[in-house]
């Protein structure tokens, strides 16, 4: 039984499409990530299933139950807001029982529940205090206790860790992460933020122009982009994209010389059509001698050593190339060199619709 | 600033005195002809100094003695209060759900325009229909009638100054209470008025001086104690044949006295209002 369904989704603003057609159907205990830069429609379809915007067209279901319609208390859901949106006046303790309270749970109860919660956010002796003499990752796990306080169907996170600071921000990814393999819960979670998608999803939905460009596991959506979009949001530093043409049965990258075509796209091959190549910097290495795989001669440009690799930016004709070596490699700016990569480290997109030509 | 020279800092304090000596100036002045005698305030050349300090004014203007000047004052203090704190109450009863509406909605924001848009107007353009409606209704020299023209003026007022104190608590703290179950009249009394506190503090302070202050309206509605509002006492003390100047500047002290009360209780809320740093997400 799915958790949470979004069936065919549609959010008109006057002329202004920002969501056109979304369909998302979630398993009980998943963790969607909605990803996408801004603008692409993300908060928005967060906000419909909270309730909080009425879409222009679609259903969304809950455990079966269509929720159009009904008031976002009605539910069953919980949200975490990007400012936090605690409540200013309010103790924390009274800021995680407020669903409670609201819900006329008996006081006995709600103590218990709200003491329970803060113990599993670590959070207990700041139940006393005001939301205003707390840090920004204190806020964030009230936050977070005002949610989980509620036991709800479905959990939704909007941008829950932008606030934060570098550090704090890797230490409660961590502790989402920690809190979703404990309790099971099914998440609904924006952030434009990849590293963030990539660790905590289950299951990952890019998003752009308010489409979905790509649903899959976080291995599928870095392992097989569908779209140049997609290669390129993923993945940090960018996967490199190249352009290219096909030749009979080989590639040839920008003037240089043609390689043979792995097996997997010879379907796609039409001699003469335009392609973008796609490789990971973390896919390409120096080539010594006896090394197997397609070679790309680049002249060195630029080498950056950020501690456990070494980020070379190298030039192949007029375009450029970025490779993640080990740290200790030894190069020099403006030498020759050949990297290589293996046959299934390489993705092939349509240079006009930028989709992928891997067969599926 | 770490370093400052010695000129930079004197520079720094001489414009602090000059300022203070400016504002201050003409209510000091107020306060020592209040206690000057008769004789010094008509001297040629002027007395800025007392010769001697005379009370006798005080003690008049607040004998409850029937019929006198004291009493007289005293009514005309009663009436201020009651028709600036009417109208008060009842701007700040009005422009709460106004404001709000208008922040939360801003599609219809336009609204809000329109009525400060007959700010523009000049009372007097608008006193003879006043006064018409005033006079059909019966409320022509009625503290009831002039809280009612009052509301009119402080009521757009105090919904912009609201709207502002409004806008600046972030709408997701309504939208996580509204998801957390809370009704539309629990979110505003456990969460959007009391944020909004301090702003609400400083519009009924504001308003309530424009109220206490007014003087048109009061002087063409009002015309005897029933409904006579101090403004309007205080010009009555300068229309006789003689004027003592004395008193006038009692009456204006005495006058100030209730809005600078209120003003130094309400400090704390007024300055955290007039900042609007006092809500923070």
């Amino acid at each position: 039984m799915s958790a949470l369904e979004i069936r065919n989704i549609q959010k008109r603003y006057g002329d202004v499409e920002t969501l056109k057609g979304i369909n998302i159907a979630l398993e009980s205990g998943e963790f969607l990530v909605l990803l996408g830069s801004s603008g692409c429609g993300k908060s928005t379809l967060l906000n419909i299933i909270a309730g909080l915007a009425e879409p222009s067209g679609g259903d969304i279901l809950i455990g079966e139950r269509s929720i159009l319609g009904a008031h976002p208390k009605d539910r069953d859901i919980a949200m975490v807001f990007q400012s936090y949106a605690l409540y200013p006046n309010m103790s924390v303790a009274r800021n995680i029982g407020f669903g409670l309270e609201m819900r006329k749970v008996p006081t006995a109860e709600r103590e218990k529940a709200v003491r329970d919660t803060a113990m599993l956010l670590q959070i207990e002796n700041l139940l006393d205090r005001k939301p205003g003499q707390l840090s920004g990752g204190q806020r964030q796990r009230v936050a977070i206790g005002r949610a989980l306080v509620r036991n709800p169907r479905v959990f939704l996170f909007d941008e829950p860790l932008s606030n934060l600071d570098a550090k704090l921000r890797m230490e409660m990814r961590t502790e989402l992460k920690r809190l979703h393999q404990l309790l099971g819960t099914t998440v609904v979670y924006v952030t434009h933020d990849q590293i963030e998608a990539m660790t905590l999803a289950t299951r990952i939905a890019v998003m752009r122009d308010g489409r979905i460009e790509q649903l899959g596991t976080p291995e599928e959506i870095y392992d097989r982009p569908a779209t140049l979009y997609v290669a390129g949001f993923v993945g940090s530093p960018q996967m490199n994209i190249l352009d290219a043409e096909l030749t009979g049965s080989g590639l040839r990258i920008a003037g240089e010389e043609a390689f043979p075509l792995p097996e997997t796209f010879r379907s796609a091959v039409t001699a003469g059509r335009r392609v973008k190549v796609g490789v990971r910097p973390e896919a390409l290495r120096l080539a010594s001698a006896d090394v197997t795989g397609i070679r790309l001669p680049a002249s060195i440009e630029v080498m950056e050593l950020t501690g456990p690799e070494l980020v070379t930016t190298a030039r192949i004709g007029e375009q450029r190339i970025t490779a993640c070596l080990p740290p200790r490699t030894s190069l020099m700016p403006g030498s020759a060199q050949v990297f290589c990569f293996d046959e299934a480290a390489l993705h092939l997109f349509d240079a006009e619709n930028g989709r992928s030509l891997l067969a599926r | 600033m770490e370093r400052q020279g010695p000129l930079f800092t004197a520079f720094v304090y001489a414009s602090a005195l000059l300022l203070t000596a400016v504002v201050l100036a003409p209510v000091i002045w107020l306060f020592v002809m209040s206690i000057s005698p008769a004789a010094d305030l008509s001297a040629k050349p002027l007395n800025w100094w007392p010769s001697e300090i005379d009370l006798s004014r005080y003690r008049t203007l607040l004998s409850a003695v029937e019929n006198s000047a004291g009493a007289a004052f005293i009514a005309s203090l009663m009436n201020s209060l009651q028709v600036a704190g009417m109208a008060t109450l009842a701007a700040i009863a009005v422009a709460v759900p106004a404001a709000w509406a208008v922040s939360r909605t801003p599609a219809v924001s336009w609204s809000l325009y329109a009525v400060i848009a007959t700010y523009m107007l000049p009372p007097v353009a608008l006193a003879v229909p006043l006064y018409m409606g005033l006079a059909y209704f019966g409320l022509l020299n009625s503290v009831f009638g002039l809280a009612l023209v009052y509301l009119t003026i402080l009521a757009p007022f105090t919904t912009w100054l609201l709207k502002s104190g409004f806008d600046a608590i972030p709408r997701e703290i309504e939208s996580a209470a509204m998801i957390d179950g809370a009704r539309l009249d629990q979110i505003l009394r456990l969460l959007t008025l009391p944020l909004a506190a301090p702003v609400m503090a400083t519009s009924a302070l504001f308003a309530f001086l424009l109220a206490w202050d007014e003087f048109f309206y009061a002087l063409l509605f009002t015309s005897d104690l029933r409904a006579k509002t101090l403004t309007v006492a205080i010009a009555d003390l300068a229309g006789g044949r003689v004027s003592d100047y004395g008193l006038i500047a009692t009456a204006g002290v005495l006058a100030a006295l209730p809005p600078v009360l209120i003003g130094l209780i309400m400090q704390r809320a007024l300055i955290s209002g007039l900042t609007s740093g006092g809500v923070k997400g």
